[in-house]
């Protein structure tokens, strides 16, 4: 009953979404503004009925409904009630339709909150959004509909993937689509100054917050899909330059080069068409990621859905949608001139200039390597695929450029610096920065990119803390108060500024972490049989006994391993699972944080009796990654807590 | 912007969206194995159904398919009629020969395999510990490979082997002796 309720629910929100399509259109052309309230309108019933639809397919995993195709294919009677709730998007159809679902609650939000304050470009940003949920609900409904009942419904479900049957996996997918999804907005926003001939910022201003809250969910969602990578796949690291890992990494860059050049547009009206060149790529490489998924024209470990209509399907929706876009920027571009020449290159609008060559160029390294074997395999047949070798090379170095930038960028005047002001600004860290060369030759880095790594985070941390203990003393000394209200304060006055360098400062530490992990890491691959061990850095590993454990739905063979070393001493639990309706065993990493390293130890096949293969890995500061994308996420936060500054624009 | 960076970007929007047209017909579980055209690494193990070994340098001198499957393989349910058929189509043949390779499996449960969907009567080498498999590079079930009279690996197939498949690849290959 659930899933014919949802299945209704899901047409009507399709037709309604034809009118959010066309009724905006209809308004404009007749000049009729009851028009666009009724678009309005549909945009809440949208919401309110894909609400419902997400409800009716929850309910029928939790209600154990096999005779719905979806249900069946993706739980069982045994799966637990967690996994049972979000196992609506551990497949194909379903994470569509939660595609669809977080579109339409935007596009509700922006309708309700943009509805007053922006009555010229509302109307085309209703009907463009409209048009986005038309794509992704035809895509629903008839493509790959999770609404299909089995006429010979079954006893069981198959059961979610067991690697699905995780903490990390259940979050990953709602926090990258959120990103995905989010950017339509500020796309919407884009699409529609540029039609009605008003991109001189103001859209900028009203999207910096969704830019902003798109960017951060989806850094949450790669980090999540990081961190998972690591600890239930088991190969010891956490990022392959997997395709689709690059697809959601493309739009990140993108939207790193956006956020800032837009304060460039808002302080000196300049980079107009760059901004919406930025924000369309973005989006177009959001919905990229979405057609590499879900397509199958690459393989990747996340191709799981193969089905060629469909993949035919998001291409038209993808061409439609680009040269729509890119047309209309090319065509309606001249009419934008920026107000304002560059005037020196020592400037901020200057830095931030260069910090988009970089990202951009990063992007298209990124992309490179992408396609790069596709175009291989459809030019010639042959295989290849191009993995971590080209990216280390190729992208790391331009990373290292953006790392530069990073200090200076903040801490330079907008227009034009003297001379003087570099040397003050800049002299000490960059004195501080070389003298952690030596230091960083003496703990053992030798890898040029290692060394240049961590001069330039030394570098960027000097020129960071150096502003605001600058701006504190200032504070302290004008308004006779401590250090902790000068902070308070100085942080309350401008929560864009200083939320910007708590990002800055939470990517230095995770540069810090993959720096430890991504050159110091030991691994070992060893045979154990009980009573055997090894050392591993200071660590000495026993492996005291072989067992089996048991779960609901899954058994596994388990290793328990005594790791001791001075002042300390833990046990380490690696498993091999088995779920019961899935003969691929998984690997359950057994992990020790601590702050400066993770010893990381892996169970592997029996090789003879009593005789089992291991890894033992030693993960220096890997948890500096997550660590560091947590400081990022408040550093994020805290700069969505200012608003617009309409003012500053009026000038 | 200038007409110049319009061209630019308006062709690379093409060429990207042209690739992807393209590479739709493509099957990304079709990889072609490193092995084809180098000596078939030999093996000898014991029969599913008793009897001598199976030995695969002891079929020198004949074109020979060898399959790779298990019991607990979902394809290989789909794949196994066209292989009865196709044992029993060259059985009289005295240029090819088919053997299977049963990895990661029980003796049990294969044999009732056999019984449960028609036994097409070649021999089967059991490879319980996957050293066969890992050998010849096999990452799935089933795969299928063609070896020459010299001992050379001439083809790979990845997934189930299609009705027809004897005569639109096998054959082409055996007649011409050409790459295919």
């Amino acid at each position: 009953m659930w899933i014919e309720i949802a299945h209704f629910a899901t047409l009507l929100a399709l037709f309604l979404s034809l009118v959010l399509f066309g009724a905006p259109l209809a308004g404009m052309h007749w000049k009729n503004m009851a028009w666009v309230r009724v678009a309005r309108q549909a945009a809440f019933w949208i919401c309110g009925l894909l609400t419902l639809a997400s409800a009716g397919l929850i309910v029928s995993f939790m209600t154990h409904d096999f005779s719905v195709k979806y249900v069946a294919e993706h739980a069982s009677l045994k799966l637990p009630t967690f996994y049972l709730a979000t196992a609506m998007w551990g497949g194909h159809e379903g994470s569509l339709l939660l595609w669809a679902w977080f579109l339409s609650l935007f596009v509700a939000i922006a309708a309700w909150r943009h509805w007053e304050t922006h009555p010229v470009s509302m109307p085309w940003v209703l009907s463009i959004l409209g048009s986005l949920q038309v794509g992704f609900l035809l895509l629903v409904v008839f493509l790959s509909s999770p609404f299909v009942r089995l006429l010979d419904p079954p006893l069981d479900g198959r059961d979610l993937n067991p690697l699905l049957q995780d903490p990390g996996m259940v979050f990953h997918p709602p926090f990258l689509y959120m990103g995905y999804v989010g950017f339509a907005i500020p796309y919407a926003f884009a699409m529609a100054a540029l039609i009605t001939a008003q991109g001189d910022g103001e859209w900028i201003l009203a999207t910096r917050r969704w830019t902003l809250f798109s960017w951060i969910m989806l850094t949450i969602g790669i980090v999540f899909g990081a961190y998972w990578a690591y600890y239930e796949l088991g190969w010891g690291g956490y990022w392959a330059w997997d395709p689709v890992e690059n697809a959601s990494f493309m739009p990140w860059l993108t939207g790193v080069a956006f956020l800032h050049s837009v304060m460039v547009q808002e302080r000196r009206r300049m980079f107009k068409t760059w901004n919406l060149f930025l924000i369309i790529t973005t989006f177009a490489l959001s919905l990229l990621g979405t057609f590499l998924v879900r397509s199958g024209v690459l393989s990747s470990v996340h191709a799981f859905a193969t089905d060629p209509g469909r993949g035919v399907y998001i291409l038209m929706f993808m061409t439609v949608l680009l040269l729509f876009s890119f047309g209309l920027l090319t065509t309606k571009s001249d009419q934008l001139q920026g107000a304002t020449q560059l005037e020196s290159p020592w400037s901020r609008e200057f830095s931030f200039l260069v910090n988009n060559l970089f990202l951009v160029a990063g992007a298209c390294t990124v992309l490179l390597g992408t396609l790069y074997p596709l175009a291989v395999e459809t030019l010639s047949s042959a295989k290849v695929s191009v993995g971590a070798p080209y990216y280390n090379k190729v992208f790391i170095p331009i990373m290292l450029g953006m790392l530069l930038l990073m200090g200076i960028g903040p801490c330079i005047p907008w227009r034009a610096a003297s001379l003087q002001y570099l040397r003050r600004e800049f002299l000490v860290p960059a004195i501080i920065g070389l003298a952690g060369l030596p230091a960083a030759w003496m703990v053992g880095i030798t890898h040029p990119f290692g060394l240049a790594a961590l001069a330039l985070i030394l570098f960027v941390g000097t020129t960071h803390l150096r502003d605001l203990t600058g701006n504190v003393r200032q504070r302290m000394n004008r308004e006779s108060i401590s250090p902790q209200v000068a902070l308070m304060r100085l942080v309350g006055r401008n929560q864009r500024r200083y939320g910007g360098m708590l990002v800055h400062f939470g990517i230095l530490v995770m540069v810090a972490g993959f720096v430890g992990s991504g050159l110091f890491q030991e691994e070992r691959n060893l045979l154990l049989s009980p009573g055997d061990s090894l050392r591993l850095g200071d660590w000495n590993l026993t492996l005291e006994s072989m067992g089996q454990t048991a779960r609901r739905n899954w058994q596994a063979e388990e290793a328990v391993i005594r790791a001791e070393r001075p002042g300390e001493t833990v046990l380490l639990k690696p498993q091999k699972r088995v779920y019961n309706e899935h003969s691929q065993p998984t690997t359950e990493a057994a992990i020790h944080t601590t702050w400066r390293e993770d010893l990381y130890v892996v169970l592997g096949e029996p090789v003879k009796a009593g005789v089992w293969a291991f890894r033992v890995y030693r993960n220096p500061l890997i948890a500096w990654i997550w660590f560091g994308s947590g400081i990022v996420t408040i550093g994020v936060l805290l700069a969505m807590l200012q608003g617009r500054r309409a003012r500053r624009l009026a000038t | 912007m200038s007409g110049a960076w319009k061209i630019i970007l308006l062709g690379a929007v093409m060429a990207i969206l042209g690739l992807f047209a393209l590479g739709l017909d493509n099957d990304p579980r079709n990889i072609p194995s490193p092995l084809v055209n180098r000596p078939a690494s030999d093996f000898t193990a014991p029969a599913l159904h008793g009897g001598p070994p199976v030995q695969l340098s002891a079929l020198r001198g004949k074109w020979v398919l060898v399959n790779f499957w298990g019991s607990w393989c979902v394809s290989c349910v789909a794949e196994h009629p066209y292989l009865v058929e196709l044992a029993k189509k060259v059985k009289n043949r005295p240029d090819f020969v088919m053997i299977g390779v049963d990895f990661r499996d029980t003796p049990e449960a294969a044999r009732d395999f056999l019984a449960r969907h028609g036994n097409p009567g070649y021999p089967h080498a059991m490879d319980p510990e996957q050293k066969i498999a890992i050998d010849w590079g096999v990452y799935g079930a089933p795969e299928s490979y063609l070896v020459d009279p010299n001992g050379t690996i001439r083809m790979k197939h990845t997934g189930p082997l299609f009705p027809g498949w004897f005569e639109a690849r096998a054959l082409p290959l055996m007649e011409g002796g050409k790459k295919p």
